[in-house]
């Protein structure tokens, strides 16, 4: 078996697909052999049903239809109550005879007519078209009737009318003369003994008398229309003649009186109406003559009919018979070949499976299968497991490919890794820095319209520090001039001694002089300080040097209330200062920690004003400076009895940008800096606080310089 | 092939879904309505149904001049029933049922014998039966859908002819005079009713046949009795020959007659005999200044030369306009059903001042009763319109 294996996969591809083929098409053409003959086997056997038996089916059952539709057209044809709609009756009748000889003839044709049953299929046929025929004649028939009697009908009403106008008004004429003696209303009437007598009412009898016969007989006649029972019709022809005999005998005994002119010819056409041959009562006879005719007629038709599809029902089992036999025949063909193509089928499915399981499942197949696993793995990543098959034929040759692929491959992913990896790290360096410029350049932004925001607050302290010192130059300038004035006063004439006196009174105005001088350099120092304090604070970097702390408090809380009274013409405070003797200098940023101090008065004052603007009675706003000295702190606080804060406010005054106070009074940034400042001076800024009561700000600064980073400082 | 079959089934389809031309009323096309008339042109009636073909053929053309009812032109195709209901029946069914040109509704009929035997072959095909020239009672009420009455009914006639009678002549001696039909038993039963009312008895009656003018021995019936006043309930040409007779043998009540025997027929077959003759009519005068009128005339002068005016054409001409106010309420997409429910359930009409209101169970428009007297030379006078004046 391995060695039979061996020497397939030693064989080219195409020649092994070829072989298996080749094979299968073997079989294959066998099956279809075996199939040829049988299907002419039983096509014969069908073609004897075919063209024998199920023709003649088809065509009898045709013929039972046709037979059975125009048996039950036929009433139709009887019925119909105007021209047209016979003439659409006969119309889709004579379609469905048409149909019905067409099936007549399909049905002789194939026998020859030697067939009994045919024979009389084809008779009862012309049976029934004669009958159809004889039908439709009578409903012709019918309508010329139909239309006579309605032209006899309208005479008769006319007659009655002519009649009725005629005689109600002579005996309304002959009543009236009788009576009164008028005839007319122009003549005069005429005598009593001329209009009343016997023969005068007799005539008046007369005329009621053939009013009444008039009466009888149109109503006779016109009672012939309404009876449909052909013996009545004998009974009114008699009544009809005993009214026609008083008809007579009243007009002879009128003799020539002008109705009787008048109504004789009326009387004519009645009678003429009653006994010509085609009168009333002789169109009426036909008429009901024809209906009789017409229901037998159609029961002959019925008849016909049934016996026709008694007949085609006989043909039909015959025909049935024919077609039972062919199709046993057929039967047995096609057993027989149904068990060759089983057999067949066996052995071909049992060599199908065995080139599949043996050479396709085997050999290509689980090779193949084999390469495109390692094909899908490379697809996936996966180009470490090497490829290995065995034999010599195409697969064996494209899994050698594969193996010389993949190396390509791996190599190339390495290469692409590491420089892919590079460029990433690239593009985030450079987007890291620009990040952090844009962060500087922000954070800058903001500290710098702090300061200046804080600037703006002060510069109405500011102008008043300023002011103050420029107040005492100019006092001691003016004083200083009039000491001048008086020096010159004193100053002897030319040739004058300068006495003793005089010498002292100089001596002593130059020293007030000099005293002056000196506190107007005092106070313009003074000046400069503040306005160079105030330049430093705008400014960015500063230097760290001592400076004395109660001083610095003092001057930038001065600040700071100036500012605020500046603001608002009704602010009042109370500033208590309680400085420690012993506080003291610090080494600082003297103008960083100014701000710091700046901005926790300010925050006083504001807050003891809103208090203030409660207008609640007795509040004394207060502002209480403390500085204090311990071993090696330096605590410097701020109370005010403000409205101080809520718990929950507490907690975030240090965060950048929140504030209690209303839009456009705020930044939000003061205490945040602040808090920042103290801790790089390494120091820490605490709140302590009641709501409604107080609120105490503390800035605690180490004596000796911690160099502290701010990053690393906890937060407390 | 299989392809073939679905493009067949899709054409086919297709076919289906094509919206079919709109089907139109019998008796409607694009630009034509049709109305038929089965009335008496010939015989004793036959100023009746003349007039009425005239009246409605007016208005028909006044509308026509002013482009029709919703573009659609009105004609009317009128048939002969000489007053007999028997033809009246048959006319009707062959306006109804004509195959080529079938009518959209029937308008006009003249005579009670006549509408009452025509108006149910009407009913039973669904054509509305506008106008007939009868007020008998038996064509109005609830049991009739298809019938619109213009005109007010005999009994209101009846009863004002009693109430004038016996209030403003002080005529208490009342007999009437009757056609042996429908029509005549009509008025005969509303002046019991109107008699009955006031607890006063009816004199005397007597009758004679339809169309005949065979009244003299009803006549001599009549003067036996006594009577005062007779009320005729006839034709124009028996009424007139009562009228005669009576004067010529000295018989003088007074004589009243109701609308259908009173128009200028009667007066013209009266003569100068006819003076003194009370006619109830329920148009109003033909002559008078009302606007109703004035366009009536207006109107009939255009479609004849001839016709003189007269309360019958008048009422031809109501009728025409009635017909056309229908018309003109059922809209562009004109149904028998719709032109009946626009003339029955909608608002009150108004015919140029003559009004006509009806409702559910009442389908009589008028019941305007008007009081004429006929003159020596022939014309009639107005005399009281006791019930609905005159507008303007």
């Amino acid at each position: 078996m391995n060695r039979f294996l061996d020497l397939i996969l030693r064989t080219p591809l195409r020649t092994q697909l070829y072989l298996s083929l080749g094979f299968a098409v073997a079989l294959t053409f066998i099956a279809s052999l075996v199939a040829l003959v049988s299907f002419q086997r039983v096509g014969e056997a069908q073609r004897v049903v075919n063209e024998g038996s199920v023709p003649n089916i088809a065509a009898a059952f045709l013929v039972a239809q046709d037979a059975q539709s125009l048996a039950g057209a036929a009433p139709r044809l009887t019925v119909a109550r105007t021209e047209e709609a016979l003439r659409d009756a006969v119309k889709e009748i004579s379609k469905t005879r048409i149909a019905f000889t067409v099936h007549v003839d399909a049905l002789a044709g194939d026998d020859e007519g030697e067939n009994p049953a045919t024979r009389h299929v084809r008779e009862r046929g012309t049976d029934l078209l004669s009958n159809l025929d004889a039908i439709e004649d009578s409903a012709v028939e019918r309508f010329v009737l139909a239309a006579r009697s309605q032209e006899l009908r309208d005479t008769l009403r006319s007659v009655e009318t002519n009649l009725t106008e005629n005689l109600v008004t002579a005996i309304d004429n002959q009543l009236f003369y009788a009576l009164t003696g008028h005839r007319d209303l122009q003549s005069p009437p005429a005598p009593l003994e001329a209009h009343f007598t016997t023969g005068e009412v007799n005539k008046y009898r007369r005329v009621a008398e053939l009013y009444d016969a008039a009466a009888i007989g149109t109503q006779v006649l016109a009672n012939a229309f309404s009876f449909a029972d052909r013996a009545q019709l004998e009974p009114l022809r008699e009544r009809f003649e005993a009214a026609t005999r008083q008809v007579q005998r009243n007009l002879r005994a009128l003799g020539d009186d002008p109705i009787v002119k008048a109504v004789v010819p009326m009387f004519d056409e009645l009678i003429t109406l009653s006994v010509r041959g085609d009168g009333i009562f002789a169109i009426r006879e036909s008429e009901l003559d024809l209906e009789t005719r017409q229901r037998g007629l159609l029961g002959n038709n019925r008849a016909i009919a049934t016996a026709l599809i008694a007949e085609v029902e006989r043909l039909v089992s015959r025909a049935r018979e024919g077609a039972l036999e062919a199709t046993s025949r057929s039967q047995g063909t096609i057993t027989t070949s149904r068990r060759v193509l089983l057999v067949l089928n066996i052995v071909s499915i049992a060599g199908a499976f065995l080139i599949a399981w043996g050479f396709v499942g085997k050999v290509l197949l689980r090779r193949l299968e084999k390469l495109s696993g390692w094909m899908h793995r490379m697809a996936q990543g996966d180009l470490e497991s090497k490829v290995e098959i065995r034999g010599q034929d195409e697969v064996a040759e494209m899994a050698a490919a594969l193996e010389v692929f993949r190396r390509h491959a791996l190599e190339v992913q390495r290469l692409n890794l590491v420089e892919k990896l590079a460029d990433e790290l690239k593009g985030k360096n450079s987007e890291l820095e620009s990040v952090l410029d844009d962060l500087q350049a922000a954070q800058g932004q903001i500290v710098m319209r702090e300061k200046l925001a804080a600037l703006g607050e002060l510069t109405a302290g500011v102008a008043h520090e300023i002011k103050n010192p420029l107040n005492f130059v100019k006092n001691f300038s003016e004083v200083s001039e009039e000491l001048i004035e008086e020096l010159d006063e004193i100053l002897p004439d030319e040739g004058e001694d300068f006495g003793e006196d005089q010498r002292e009174e100089v001596h002593d105005i130059c020293q007030d002089l000099t005293e002056n001088l000196k506190l107007i350099r005092q106070h313009g120092d003074r000046a400069n300080r503040i306005v160079h304090d105030m330049l430093k604070m705008g400014r960015d970097a500063g230097d760290r040097y001592e400076v004395e702390v109660n001083l610095l408090v003092k001057e930038h809380s001065n600040l700071a209330y100036h500012s605020a009274r500046a603001a608002d013409s009704n602010f009042q405070l109370d500033i208590v200062e309680d400085f420690g003797e012993d506080v003291g200098s610090l080494e600082c940023i003297p103008q960083d920690l100014a701000r710091v101090i700046l901005n926790l008065v300010s925050n006083a004052c504001y807050a003891t004003d809103e208090k203030r603007k409660e207008g609640k009675d007795g509040f004394a706003p207060t502002v209480k400076l403390e500085t204090r000295r311990s071993e090696d702190r330096i605590v410097i606080r701020v109370h005010d009895n403000g409205n101080g804060m809520p718990p929950e406010v507490q907690e975030k005054i240090f965060n950048p940008f929140f504030t209690t106070k209303p839009t456009n009074q705020g930044t939000g940034l003061g205490l945040s800096l602040s808090n920042d400042i103290v801790r790089e001076h390494g120091g820490e800024l605490r709140v302590e606080s009641k709501e409604g009561e107080y609120t105490i700000m503390s800035i605690d600064l180490p004596v000796q310089r911690v160099e502290v980073p701010v990053a690393a400082e906890a937060v407390t | 092939m299989s392809h073939l079959v679905a493009l067949g089934g899709l054409v086919a389809l297709g076919l289906l879904c094509t919206p079919l031309a709109r089907a139109q009323a019998p008796g409607v096309s694009e630009d034509r309505v049709l109305f038929g008339q089965s009335a008496a042109f010939t015989g004793p009636t036959a100023d009746l149904g003349n007039g009425i073909r005239v009246g409605i053929q007016a208005a028909f053309r006044e509308a026509n001049a002013r482009g029709g009812v919703h573009g659609r032109k009105l004609e009317l195709k009128s048939i002969d029933d000489a007053y007999e209901p028997e033809k009246a029946i048959v006319n009707t069914r062959e306006l109804i049922e004509d195959p080529e040109d079938p009518v959209f509704a029937l308008i006009g009929a003249v005579g009670t014998p006549t509408s009452r035997s025509a108006a149910p072959v009407a009913a039973e095909a669904g054509v509305p039966y506008v106008a007939p020239f009868t007020g008998a009672e038996v064509l109005r009420g609830t049991n009739w859908e298809h019938v619109v009455n213009l005109r007010a009914s005999y009994n209101q006639e009846t009863e004002m002819i009693v109430n004038y009678l016996i209030y403003s002549l002080g005529i208490t001696r009342i007999a009437v005079l009757h056609q042996e039909d429908s029509y005549g038993n009509a008025g005969l039963y509303g002046v019991q009713q109107a008699l009955t009312n006031l607890k006063m008895p009816l004199f005397g009656t007597s009758s004679y046949t339809r169309n005949t003018t065979a009244v003299k021995t009803a006549l001599l019936d009549l003067r036996e009795t006594g009577a005062d006043a007779v009320i005729m309930v006839g034709a124009y040409k028996p009424v007139a020959a009562t009228v005669l007779w009576s004067r010529r043998i000295g018989f003088k009540p007074v004589f009243i007659t109701i609308s259908f025997s009173g128009g200028y027929a009667l007066a013209r077959e009266l003569g100068a005999k006819g003076e003194g003759v009370y006619v109830t009519q329920v148009v109003p005068f033909p002559t008078s200044g009302a606007r109703i009128a004035t366009k009536y005339r207006r109107a009939l002068r255009a479609q004849s030369r001839s016709a003189k005016p007269g309360f019958v054409s008048l009422e031809g001409y109501l009728a025409g306009r009635l017909a056309i106010v229908g018309l003109e309420r059922a809209g562009r997409d004109l149904s028998r059903a719709n032109f009946l429910e626009s003339l029955l359930r909608s608002d009150p009409i108004d015919l140029d001042g003559f009004p006509l209101k009806f409702g559910p169970g009442d389908n009589q428009g008028s019941d305007a009763v008007f009081l004429t007297m006929i003159q020596a030379d022939g014309s009639y006078r107005p005399l009281a319109t006791p019930n609905e004046a005159e507008s303007e």
